[in-house]
């Protein structure tokens, strides 16, 4: 197997709070491969969007990262800052939830996808806009050479993810991190978005990190998934791995609480609900996160973290009591 | 770049042109600010062309027409020295429009980087300032500029560097709250995740999203200023006579009120529109700037 193009060992994320510590993360490990699509899903608040945030140094000053981000041989986390702008948008770029605010409204859009060309890559103004055009019609916007001079607020929010995409490609990076690219947008605008990833995945050969809660997204375009729970790894199995034999009683009752379309008589089953809540952050056990909500907890689930396992070929589990059977 | 065509020979519409065009529409909706504009380009042109415009020398005495009512020689009458009033009171609109202008200028360019370096990194940069910023504020504005240009010593010069820089204070606070707001905005982690670094994320992606809001408040500034000039020359402390000012002539009226009351209506009517008129304008301008404008 050849050596991943990004590595992370034992990444911890703790935010120092005025009610004491937060531990968002707590020894995440994950390795990501060439024009990989490795998919991240989890509730809200379980570390997904942190890890990837922390990848390229993107928290505020109040967390404290531990751990190491081996990306093309380098460690990001000690990289001076001047080179890690240069990986930022150049190598490892991002797209994020919020297409409808996140381009700045006082410039044209061509600006913007120029912007980042001309920083990066010393383009000219007149090559940068050149290039801006291509973009713009790699990720299948409609009138590429006008939609250039328009400004964020004419364009409608599949457009304006469109065009942070196109941002976020234009260096043609190496990885690229969608943390909830779809959530903000309409079902069949969606769909379009998560085609274009898969795209952009065959064209260029981009590794690709898809942060979601949606695990319908997942099936859909990843190669590989990670579940996580409370700032933990709960499991990680390649997609039809997962979907197919899901081990974790977490995986199961996230799997149980996807709305299936009606598939004939006497199917309309009820959903699934997890019982429970979330673990507060501020004080994890030092035992399973999962074990308060989950029906196959006992005694040990409660006095010990539960270490990765490999119970099938490449499939991960992070539980005392793996199975398959409904939890 | 708005002269190209599409293939099928449409003609591109420049977005930025067609804003303009709806700003303009706006604004001409607007008697009182379009007023606002006139009256000030008219002081405006007054200042730049006064050499050309004024009828006679504004120094140069006529003893044979001292305190003298307006006449076809002499429009608006003479002073005790029997200088021409008109002359007087153009030569004076280029003082003030030059404080005004270039003490806004000033004011900014000082407070403008401080607020934006306060609001961005915070910390105990940003109490630093903030807090001297509240201390200069306590002072009223003109009792500011009158101290530092009675430090500053007199001349048309000290008058602009003491105004400007008692403009900092408001101007800081306005950009330090724009840059505390700005910086939450998603489009600069965006930036950031793309490699800016901090001189590019203050002056591109924040500075232009403000710049309406300082447009605003230079509106408010300049007549401050120009205010505040005719006070220090008022005061002796501004522009020195026998140089004119609206200030200065004031001064001199205060003598000759019983004689030559118009010796300080005057000068007094110029301060009044020209204030008047800024503030009016800048007014426009905040409305029609206001995206909740629907107008």
């Amino acid at each position: 197997m050849p050596a991943p193009l990004l590595e992370v060992a034992d990444l911890s994320v703790r935010f120092d709070t005025d009610d004491g510590p937060v531990h968002a993360v707590d020894r995440m490990s994950f390795t990501l491969g060439q024009g990989e699509v490795l998919g991240i899903v989890g509730e809200s608040g379980c570390g997904k969007s942190v890890t990837c945030m922390s990848l390229v140094r993107l928290l505020p000053e109040t967390a404290t990262v531990s751990g190491r981000v081996v990306f093309d041989g380098r460690d990001l986390l000690a990289l001076p800052p001047r080179q890690l702008r240069r990986v930022r948008g150049r190598e490892i770029s991002y797209v994020f939830q919020e297409p409808m605010t996140s381009l700045n409204p006082v410039f044209t859009v061509g600006h913007q996808v120029g912007e980042v060309l001309r920083r990066h890559l010393g383009l000219s103004r007149s090559a940068a806009r050149a290039r801006a055009i291509e973009l713009l019609r790699l990720v299948r916007i409609p009138a590429a050479d006008r939609r250039l001079d328009e400004y964020p607020h004419q364009l409608s929010g599949g457009m304006r993810q469109r065009v942070m995409i196109a941002i976020a490609l234009a260096c043609d990076p190496k990885v690229l991190v969608a943390d909830e690219p779809t959530t903000a947008l309409d079902v069949t605008i969606q769909a379009g978005i998560l085609d274009l990833m898969r795209d952009i995945r065959e064209r260029l050969g981009t590794a690709i990190i898809l942060i979601t809660h949606n695990l319908g997204v997942v099936a859909d375009v990843a190669d590989r998934v990670l579940v996580m729970y409370a700032g933990r790894k709960a499991e990680e199995a390649p997609v039809a791995e997962l979907f197919a034999h899901p081990q974790h009683p977490y995986t199961i009752g996230l799997l149980g609480a996807i709305p299936r379309p009606y598939e004939g008589e006497g199917t309309r089953a009820r959903l699934q609900e997890i019982p429970g809540r979330v673990p507060s952050l501020h004080e994890l056990p030092q035992a399973c996160a999962f074990a308060d909500r989950c029906p196959r907890a006992d005694e040990r689930t409660r006095s010990e973290i539960p270490p990765l396992r490999e119970v099938r070929p490449h499939h991960l589990v992070a539980c005392f009591h793996p199975g398959e059977d409904g939890a | 770049m708005s002269a190209l065509a599409e293939p099928n020979g449409a003609p591109i519409v420049d977005p930025r042109a067609r804003r303009r065009r709806l700003l303009r529409r706006r604004f001409l909706r607007r008697p009182m600010a379009v007023g606002g504009l006139v009256v000030v380009l008219v002081f405006v042109v007054m200042a730049i062309f006064a050499p050309w415009l004024a009828p006679f020398d504004p120094s140069a005495t006529d003893f044979n027409a001292t305190l003298a009512h307006g006449s076809a020689r002499h429009l608006l009458g003479t002073d005790e020295f029997g200088r021409d009033q008109l002359s007087r009171l153009i030569w004076g609109a280029r003082a003030s429009m030059q404080v005004g202008f270039l003490s806004t200028l000033l004011g900014m360019g000082i407070a403008v980087p401080l607020g934006m370096v306060a609001g961005y990194y915070r910390g105990w940069i940003d109490t630093v300032i903030a807090r001297v910023t509240d201390v200069l504020l306590s002072f009223p504005f003109l009792i500011l500029a009158v101290g530092l240009a009675a430090i500053l010593g007199a001349s048309l010069l000290n008058a602009t560097l003491a105004l400007g820089i008692s403009a900092v204070p408001a101007f800081i606070r306005i950009a330090r709250g724009e840059t505390l707001a700005l910086r939450e905005e998603d489009y600069i982690p965006a930036a950031v995740v793309n490699g800016a670094n901090d001189a590019t994320i203050i002056f591109k992606h924040i500075l232009p999203n403000m710049t309406n809001t300082l447009l605003v408040q230079a509106t408010v500034t300049i007549p401050g200023a120009i205010v505040g000039e005719a006070v220090l020359s008022f005061l002796g402390l501004g522009v020195q006579p026998p140089k004119p000012s609206w200030g200065t002539m004031l001064q001199d009226a205060q003598q000759y009120l019983a004689q030559a009351p118009r010796m300080a209506v005057y000068p007094g009517l110029a301060i009044v529109f020209a204030a008047l008129a800024f503030n009016v304008l800048g007014d426009g301008l905040r409305d029609i700037l206001d995206p909740r404008t629907t107008r």
